[in-house]
């Protein structure tokens, strides 16, 4: 069975980008979702059963950190892994965020760096 | 059979070849394998861009990375290689003269390179690139394994 993923970003084409970098890395890709902050993507998670979340940090209406730490607080979402995909600067910020359990992969990313990640994110063989 | 690629050359092969290039500094090795099939390719690419010259690129397509890849792909589809399976791995595209070289010719290898590949879809499996060293690349067709040699030092890619 295939992996549903939620990508959470601002930009449509950051996502799009994302999506193509997840078909092109071999993953057993199920569902893939989309929301574009923080607020949509926890509606995103109470809606469908999520297997990884990818979420950016500086969205309008609700950051990612805020949304990540609301998903740490519900036990049904708390142990879901999080690859944090953004240009943030503030290493407190991304520090915060790692020590929830996020890995962070910072923007520009190549395309071979997120498949490597999230490999090592679902503890799977393959990647490089 | 060992076969060696010179600059702006590339060579296929199959199981029992060995692909080596020599002197990799600012040049592109790509080296493409397809496991099943077992065949596999060695492009040593000189310059970025064919637009500079266009005559050289249709008398020598090797010469540059927008030209040679395709046409690399294109042969190993004709001798049984398919593009899903495919293994790609990178090496050179380094700065052999230092910081001050002007016209940065390894990095932009590697950038039109990554255009192509992320345009088809193709992400790279390893590289060794940059760097002021120059590497030597044996790419072994029996198994696919590829080692870069540099300043005496092996390691498999």
């Amino acid at each position: 069975m295939g992996m549903n993923i939620l990508i959470v970003d601002d930009s449509k084409v950051m996502r799009q980008m994302i999506i193509k970098t997840l078909k092109m890395s071999g993953l057993p890709l199920g569902e893939i979702h989309q929301a574009s902050n923080g607020a949509e993507g926890f509606e995103s998670l109470k809606a469908h059963w999520i297997d990884l979340v990818i979420l950016d940090i500086n969205m309008p209406v609700m950051t990612g950190e805020e949304m990540m730490n609301q998903m740490r607080q519900q036990k049904e979402y708390s142990d879901i892994p999080v690859i944090v995909i953004s240009t943030e600067g503030s290493s407190t910020r991304i520090q915060r965020m790692e020590q929830l359990g996020a890995r962070f992969v910072h923007k520009p990313f190549s395309p071979e760096k997120i498949r490597d990640v999230v490999y090592a994110t679902l503890n799977l063989e393959g990647g490089s | 059979m060992n076969q060696v690629i010179t600059v702006g050359d590339m060579k296929i092969g199959g199981k029992g070849d060995i692909l080596v290039t020599h002197a990799l500094g600012s040049c592109l090795g790509l080296m493409v394998y397809d496991p099943a099939a077992q065949v596999g390719g060695l492009l040593h690419a000189m310059l970025p861009l064919s637009k500079i010259n266009l005559q050289k690129a249709a008398q020598n397509p090797y010469m540059f990375v927008d030209t040679g890849v395709p046409e690399m792909f294109r042969q190993l589809y004709e001798i049984g290689g398919q593009k899903s399976r495919m293994v790609i791995k990178a090496a050179g595209c380094g700065q052999p003269l230092g910081n001050s070289e002007m016209f940065q010719i390894g990095e932009r290898n590697y950038t039109v390179l990554k255009k192509l590949l992320w345009k088809n879809n193709i992400m790279l499996e390893a590289e060794d690139v940059g760097g002021v060293i120059s590497r030597t690349v044996y790419f072994d067709l029996s198994t696919g394994q590829v080692i870069i040699s540099s300043k005496g030092v092996k390691k498999e890619l």
